[in-house]
């Protein structure tokens, strides 16, 4: 293991509201569960502010992309799970092309030998 | 758009999601803490980590909170919350300016609905605009003119001249030719009350006379049946009738049985054709016809009011019919003035009988007809603007309190206010969380405004029971008042709580801060701060005074009409009607049954005495005439009003006779015709003589002819007809001896022990045993119907007395309230001058001296005014003048009173505060 903290990364504008869709992609999850999968899959380069985890979530729930149901977790409490709507999967797709289209052109500008080699 | 939906949805379950936030918040929590513990960290230091961890609780769950809803209606709740607590805990305050707002608004909801239902509804037709009323106008009424006999009104302004809607039936044919102007012209006149005999049940009623095309032309459907048509109104044509909806119903139980009945309209029968529908009640809201007949229906019934003959049809120089009109498309009213006032010109010039009546021909007017006939419109348009006017005072005085209280309010919140806006709320915020207060006021003061609304209409309605008896409108709270009440509180409540609010959230921070809990001691600050709400403590006094001048005067009209002289005493006398002709009876037997009738009513056990006459003695008019002494020329200028007695007249109204004899049971038909006549005809026409055994002629219309009578008593005067005025000049005749009008309808009269209503019953099984067909109509006692020509102004009276304690009451709520509020400012000032040594009194008169002197600039300003308002109301007095020094006295020495009384409390206090105390609170 090593003991050099990792450097973290800022979230930018809009990205959590994808990051929690994809996560929720693979199933219902619980708010608790998502942050801890969002910063385990970025290799905990990305680590979610709780303090902005839920608003995003109660959001995205009034927009209709999400549905909450009270359920129990693996350990036998009450939670509230989270699973992707119809809706919030499609908005899911534009999201991420529009984003890949974004890193790809981040990609070409920042390193344009790249493309030459 | 699913957005909008769920943001509505949680706002309504907002507090089950609360909880549930919390819950997964909580359960968050939990899970963190769980983690760290499997880390290793022990159980406290794992949740405080969790907690460091999520940051702050609130802030999530506010921030979550805004995702569920928009920001501004979540704050509006807040808002709206915060608003109520403030209430809560200020009962006093609130409740006090609920109240008074409250009554302000409910009272001008109750007069604006008799105004919506009088002056701004139109008729219940189709197409109501296009509909014209026909009148003609005259500048001048002079004697000469081309109308020599007119049965309806005409309106006498004494400035514009006389205008009517009543024209010779020739005019109603000339009009009818002009059908490019018009699609279609109709006639009506009313039946007057007749017999109507349904069922073997006799009763009174009403209804209209209308031409062939009257129905058509207003587009009536009919409820059941069918409709007058054109091929009805003719000579000749079988007799049939409408009957109103509410008449059907009355007489028949639903509308569709009657179609195809026979009924009895004065003995004659008639088939009733069809039912109007239940809102339909013709032209004219201040009549509510029960029936409808074909105009030439009068050529058999011969009622009184329109010709008697088919002659009468012809002749172009007696006015009774009524007409109006409907506009062709595309034609204006003026277009059609324009073209048919020189037609009607012409005719009316062809109609003259000679020069005079040449140069004073009447002109034709054209009016709008959406609303029907005017005729309640010119009566009731000036009592109800006057009685809009003192509701809007009250409003006026009430929004000034509630300004006062929010403004007294809005300074004793300053600290709160100052530590808000200093922690980091914007002013705008602020400003609109104490709008929210007001408005909230204003609102629950509208809710409440509303109730005494409904309140306030029915008890005009009982007011106005008298009058409105016949009124086909019906005065309620609609969309349209509703909307002007809410309108007019949300108004009062944004105009009146922003300048306190603006004054509250002055910029100016830090001088709020350091000001102490009980005051901010320096008196320059207090007088700038206290400047508005002393201008409106003046305002309110000087537009109570307003009110209570008018009710001053009103009371004194009141009082001088109750006190005038009737010259016959009015207690203990019941009177009713019958009109046996209209039953079959003809004369001469109708005499004989009518006095057959009076012995049995004198036969009742507790009837002292009775008589019968023609007509009542006030309330309705006189029958006049010309009566002059024998051998002289007839004076057109002298006008003798005629009542036709039947024994016993003197002796029930008690009038004495001060001269010769009273008429009696010697004057009966075949006896030589007499007459006594009263002191003013005397007067008039004998100038001193002694009139016993003199002659006068009275001029019957034809076909009676003149009748030569002999007086044989003079008689005090008393009031016949108007209570007001002058005596006038009176000739009774005894109605068995045929000297003036064939008889018809009378009006008994029994003087009784006790209630005089009480045999009432008596008196109805007694005439049904004469005749069941006869019914008897408006009971009532004397004393009540006096009472009835003078119900404007008891009314006036009445509501003005009201409206004057209600301004009275809430003015001093206002002057209470400021200067209590005064005084809790003042406490440290005033503890300090009695630590001083200042007597109690002195501190009691200091405050006294400052309401005083707050009345005295109210009054000064507004006695002038008062003075010159009065003069709106004039024509509403009786024997006081419109400057009444003395009304205004009693004003004035009224509000100082009340002034002085709601001062004395706070000042009183003042006066009691311990000067330890007070000091130490610095």
């Amino acid at each position: 293991m090593s003991e050099k903290p990792r450097p973290r990364v800022e979230f930018l504008q809009g990205t959590l509201d994808v990051l929690i869709l994809r996560t929720l992609l693979t199933g219902p999850q619980h708010g608790h569960a998502i942050a801890k999968h969002i910063q385990r899959t970025s290799e905990d380069l990305l680590q979610v502010e709780t303090g902005s985890l839920y608003p995003a979530l109660h959001r995205l729930e009034t927009q209709g992309w999400v549905a909450a149901s009270w359920e129990l977790s693996d350990k036998g409490k009450r939670a509230r799970f989270y699973r992707l709507t119809p809706r919030g999967r499609k908005q899911l797709e534009a999201e991420q092309s529009k984003w890949e289209a974004f890193s790809r052109a981040m990609q070409l500008v920042l390193n344009p030998r790249d493309q030459e080699g | 758009m699913i957005a909008f939906f769920r943001k509505l949805r949680y706002l309504a379950r907002r507090r089950r999601k609360d909880e549930e936030l919390q819950e997964e918040l909580q359960f968050h929590l939990d899970e963190e803490a769980e983690e760290r513990r499997e880390d290793g960290l022990p159980d406290a230091d794992a949740r405080l980590a969790a907690r460091r961890d999520l940051g702050n609780v609130l802030l999530v769950e506010e921030d979550t909170r805004a995702a569920w809803t928009w920001m501004c209606v979540e704050q509006l709740l807040q808002d709206c919350r915060y608003g109520l607590r403030t209430m809560m805990a200020n009962k006093t305050f609130s409740a006090l300016a609920i109240l008074s707002l409250a009554l302000g608004i409910g009272a001008n909801a109750a007069i604006y609905s008799f105004m919506d239902a009088i002056l701004l509804s139109t008729l219940p037709i189709a197409h109501p605009e296009s509909l014209v009323i026909v009148n003609w106008h005259d500048a001048v009424r002079e004697r000469a003119s081309v109308i020599h006999g007119a049965s309806g009104n005409i309106h006498n302004d004494s400035e514009t001249g006389s205008t009517a809607g009543i024209f010779p039936y020739p005019a109603f044919e000339l009009l009818r030719k002009y059908d490019a102007v018009f699609s279609s012209v109709f006639s009506y006149y009313p039946t007057r009350k007749v017999n109507v005999l349904i069922k073997g049940q006799a009763e009174e009623n009403s209804g209209e006379f209308v031409s062939g095309d009257y129905f058509r032309g207003l587009e009536v459907v009919p409820t059941s049946g069918r409709l007058i048509m054109p091929d009805d109104d003719r000579v000749g044509a079988p007799p049939i009738v409408i009957l109103s909806y509410a008449f059907s119903m009355r007489r028949f139980g639903n509308s569709e049985s009657a179609p195809g009945q026979s009924i009895l309209i004065n003995n004659l029968p008639f088939t009733v054709a069809g039912v109007a529908p239940p809102s339909f009640f013709g032209v004219d809201p201040s009549a509510n016809p029960d029936f409808y007949l074909p105009l030439h229906t009068n050529l058999i019934l011969k009622l009184r009011g329109g010709p008697g003959d088919a002659k009468g049809y012809l002749d172009q120089n007696e006015y009774w019919l009524e007409m109006a009109a409907r506009l062709r498309p595309g034609v204006s009213i003026t277009q059609a003035q324009a073209e048919l006032g020189p037609v009607f010109h012409q005719w009316v010039a062809s109609t003259a009988a000679n020069g005079e009546e040449q140069a004073h021909l009447p002109n034709l007017l054209l009016q709008e007809g959406a609303s029907g006939v005017d005729s309640l419109r010119r009566e009731y348009s000036q009592p109800l603007y006057v009685l809009l006017v003192m509701v809007g005072v009250i409003l006026a005085i009430a929004c000034a309190n509630i300004a006062n209280l929010l403004l007294a309010r809005a300074a004793a919140r300053r600290r709160e206010m100052a530590v808000r806006l200093s922690m980091g709320a914007g002013r705008f915020r602020v400003i609109r969380q104490l709008l929210t207060e007001s408005v909230l006021l204003a609102i629950s003061g509208g809710a409440l405004g509303i109730l005494f609304a409904i309140w306030g209409v029915r008890f005009l309605k009982l007011l106005l029971k008298h009058e409105w008896l016949g009124f086909a409108l019906d005065p309620a709270l609609n969309w349209r008042v509703l909307g002007v009440t809410a309108l007019l509180s949300m108004a009062t409540g944004l105009l009146f709580g922003l300048a306190p609010a603006l004054q509250a959230t002055r910029a100016d921070v830090m001088p709020a801060l350091k000001q102490t809990r009980t005051g901010d001691g320096g008196s320059r600050h207090f007088f700038r701060g206290a400047g508005l709400s002393r201008l409106l403590v003046v305002t309110q006094i000087g537009l109570s005074l307003l009110l209570l001048v008018a009710a001053g005067l009103f009371a004194r009209t009141l009082a001088n009409l109750q006190a005038i002289e009737l010259g016959f005493q009015r207690d203990n006398l019941l009177l009713f009607q019958m009109n046996a002709r209209q039953a079959g009876h003809r004369d001469p037997e109708i005499v004989q049954f009518y006095s057959e009738l009076l012995e049995r009513f004198r036969a009742i056990p507790g009837v002292t005495k009775a008589t019968v006459i023609h007509y009542p003695m006030v309330g309705r008019g006189t029958w006049m005439g010309s009566v002059f002494p024998a051998g002289e020329q007839p004076n057109p200028e002298r006008t003798t009003h005629i009542l036709m007695t039947g024994t016993g007249f003197f002796n029930t109204f008690q009038i004495p006779v001060i001269l010769g004899r009273a008429t009696d049971e010697r004057d009966r038909a075949g006896a030589p015709p007499v007459a006594v006549v009263n002191q003013a005809y005397v007067d008039v026409n004998f100038a001193g003589r002694n009139p016993i055994g003199r002659h006068i002629v009275v001029d019957r219309r034809p076909p009676l002819g003149k009748r030569d009578v002999e007086i044989v008593g003079v008689a005090r005067n008393a009031r016949y007809g108007d209570t007001r005025g002058d005596y006038r000049p009176v000739v009774y005749l005894p109605f068995t001896q045929g000297s003036y009008y064939p008889v018809d309808e009378m009006t008994f009269v029994l003087h009784t022990t006790g209630d005089p209503l009480a045999y009432a019953n008596t008196v109805r099984t007694l005439v049904r045993q004469a005749d069941a067909r006869i019914p008897v109509t408006n009971v009532e006692t004397e004393a009540a119907q006096i009472d009835q020509t003078m119900s404007r102004e008891i009314m006036f009276a009445r509501l003005c007395s009201g409206f004057a304690i209600l301004a009275l009451v809430i003015s001093c709520i206002g002057l209470y309230g400021t200067m209590a509020y005064t005084v809790a400012r003042r406490t440290g000032e005033i503890g300090i001058r009695m630590a001083l040594g200042a007597p109690r009194a002195v501190v009691l008169w200091m405050v006294l001296r400052e309401v005083l002197i707050l009345a005295a600039v109210g009054l000064a300003l507004s006695v002038p005014a008062a003075l010159r308002s009065s003069k709106l109301v004039e024509s509403f007095l009786f024997g006081v003048k419109a400057d009444d020094p003395a009304s205004v006295e009693l004003a004035v020495a009224i509000l100082l009173g009340a002034a002085m009384l709601a001062g004395f409390v706070p000042a009183r206090r003042a006066s009691r505060i311990d000067p330890l105390t007070a000091v130490r609170h610095e």
